[in-house]
């Protein structure tokens, strides 16, 4: 665990993570709208509206300028023959270690965004836990899932 | 072998009946206080109709279910309108356990309980009420495969003759009770029940008492106080003694099996196989007097067996006698527990910040609306800091060749001993003071209750300890 994992995840998966980013951010957008044209129809008090637009502005710059490219910088994987190293975390860093023998199932995933930039996201769940390897490009996701499914056995005995 | 269609006991329309109003309690309860005044005649014709229907589908839903077993099945049969029927066989039931509650007892039943080995919440069986004699012979019966199974029933039997098994001494009983701190439950059961009264005592009442309390004088309100505290603490060591009365643990080949209960009986079986971690908990309390708690973490199994989160496997012993039990009863988990490798001393400061910082707001904001209450929460901060202090002493770990041993106080002391292919992953993470201090968490998965991860944390330890754990963990170098 000293060294970080090699592999990292697709660079698309910056603009799809920004997209998504922004479709919440846009929520945030719409009921600072809301409240400007009440403010306006009530007279509020000012500083709410401004407040709002703060938290939207500073939301907008922070989840959609900022967050995507740490997060693509410090997610990373590897996939060794006996287990599978996952690192992750933008201001607290995870490094995980999953033994292949405890992997119960892997699926890969897409939502419509992931879609779009012909990426997907590998989820791989033991007894207790799931981790999650996202945005990785199409076919490198679903040779990944055939890979660690072919690696994962578990030991019926010692569930 | 039985193979006739059986009924349960005509007395499980009483437990249907009782679970089914007890379900429809709470809307009864509403709608009294609400219609009573304006509408109370038609609310009694709805409730007593009510109550009719209920009867009615209880008596039915007794009548409709039966039972029998066939060859190597057991075959239930149940549903009043949508018939269902299920089969589980022989092979694959993990365990039959008979309980009885004090309706059980008065009628000399039990409720059958049967585990398939389906992790999880899935088949699995409940007979609500069989004679014991019928309970007995069930188990008996469903047993016979899995023993003959072998071919080795003779030596089988032998070493149930000499199984090690355990029960709690009316001594240690009672110290478990004193000391079992659910004083602290009751209190807030009953200033909750308080609370709800209230509602329906008149105002009136209300003041004549709060006059007369105040025209008693100080010292007869605390007198008063501390009879109440003492009843209730005598309340609490009664609670602890009724749930763990006769509490006997006793080892066959490959299960525990344990029974407790003054009142309600209880049986719990234990594969040995679905044990993912032992634990030793040492409550605050208990913790200067020598005495724990020894538990285990078992993967699957169901939460109506009345158990908590974790099954006890006994309920008090000494802290010296804990090696000698772990011994007899599950020798793959004796760790040399005690000769822990700590936290490093600069853990100290993230251990203190962190238990203190919730009463450090507090008391910021009492002193800036109440300062001359500032003494409160300056006790607080105070035991806040003691508690950090602890829980830095507290943490720590060891690893023996497949066991890890891990130990950590959130209130009470606990320590957990899991085995190497256990541990379903290993997480370490590391935010950035933890880094420039050389430290780093870590986070271990197993299999906890009803198939859902159970996670244990060591905070901040020494970031070389966690790689070293790490390699020790990783099944990659050693191929």
């Amino acid at each position: 665990m000293r060294q970080p994992p090699k592999n990292r995840v697709a660079k698309d998966a910056m603009k799809a993570w920004k997209i998504s980013a922004i479709l919440s951010v846009g929520v945030l957008w719409l009921i600072s709208l809301t409240i400007g044209i009440l403010t306006s129809l009530f007279a509020w008090p000012i500083w709410i509206i401004f407040i709002a637009l703060v938290i939207s502005v500073v939301s907008t710059i922070l989840f959609v300028f900022i967050l995507p490219r740490l997060r693509w910088r410090r997610w990373r994987y590897e996939v060794f023959e006996q287990e599978i190293y996952i690192q992750h975390g933008i201001l607290i860093v995870s490094r995980t270690l999953v033994p292949m023998i405890r992997v119960q199932h892997v699926d890969t995933k897409q939502g419509p965004i992931l879609k779009r930039f012909r990426l997907a996201s590998v989820t791989i769940s033991t007894a207790a836990t799931t981790h999650e390897i996202p945005a990785l490009l199409e076919e490198d996701a679903s040779e990944l899932r055939d890979r660690i499914s072919g690696l994962a056995r578990v030991d019926e005995d010692d569930v | 072998m039985m193979s006739e269609q059986r009924r349960l006991h005509p007395a499980a329309i009483i437990f249907n009946f009782i679970k089914a109003i007890r379900e429809a309690l709470f809307v009864i309860i509403i709608s009294f206080i609400s219609f009573k005044d304006d509408y109370l005649f038609y609310y009694l014709l709805v409730v007593a109709g009510l109550v009719l229907i209920i009867l009615t589908i209880s008596v039915l839903s007794w009548y409709r279910y039966t039972y029998r077993l066939v060859d190597d099945e057991l075959q239930i049969e149940y549903g009043i309108i949508v018939r269902k029927k299920r089969y589980i066989s022989k092979n694959r039931i993990q365990s039959i356990d008979l309980t009885a509650s004090v309706i059980h007892r008065i009628f000399k039943l039990v409720k059958v309980q049967i585990e398939t080995a389906g992790s999880g919440m899935s088949a699995e069986a409940t007979l609500k009420a069989v004679t014991v004699g019928q309970g007995e012979q069930l188990r008996r019966e469903l047993k016979v495969v899995q023993q003959g199974e072998g071919g080795e029933d003779f030596t089988r039997n032998q070493e149930e003759l000499d199984s090690p098994s355990k029960q709690i001494s009316w001594n240690r009983l009672f110290v478990a009770g004193s000391t079992s701190g659910s004083i602290g439950v009751i209190l807030a059961l009953l200033a909750f029940g308080l609370s709800e009264i209230e509602q329906f005592l008149p105002d009136q009442f209300f003041n004549q008492t709060f006059e007369w309390v105040i025209g008693l004088g100080i010292s007869i309100v605390i007198v008063l106080a501390i009879i109440v505290l003492f009843v209730l603490y005598l309340l609490g060591i009664a609670g602890t003694m009724i749930k763990y009365g006769n509490f006997t643990i006793q080892k066959n080949k490959e299960e525990l099996f344990i029974t407790r209960g003054l009142l309600e009986k209880k049986q719990l079986t234990i594969p040995l196989k679905r044990i993912q971690a032992i634990g030793v908990q040492e409550s605050i309390i208990r913790q200067p007097l020598g005495y724990v708690t020894v538990f285990a973490e078992v993967a699957g199994g169901s939460l109506d067996k009345g158990e908590d989160f974790s099954t006890v496997l006994f309920p008090i012993m000494k802290r010296e006698e804990v090696d000698a039990f772990l011994q007899e009863f599950i020798p793959t988990y004796v760790s040399e527990r005690t000769k822990l490798h700590p936290l490093p001393k600069r853990a100290l400061k993230f251990y203190l910040f962190r238990s203190v910082i919730p009463f450090f707001i507090v008391a910021a904001l009492v002193l800036y609306f109440y300062p001359q209450f500032i003494w409160g929460p300056v006790i607080l901060l105070l035991a806040s800091l003691y508690l950090g202090l602890l829980r830095h002493r507290a943490g720590g770990f060891r690893t023996e060749e497949k066991l890890l041993t891990i130990r950590y106080r959130v209130l009470s002391k606990n320590t957990m001993i899991i085995v190497h292919k256990r541990i379903q992953s290993y997480e370490k993470k590391q935010h950035k003071l933890q880094k420039s201090q050389q430290l780093a968490t870590l986070n271990l998965s197993i299999i906890g209750k009803l198939g859902v991860g159970k996670h244990y944390k060591l905070k901040d330890l020494a970031v070389n300890d966690v790689d070293l754990l790490a390699d020790w963990y990783s099944y990659r170098k050693k191929g």
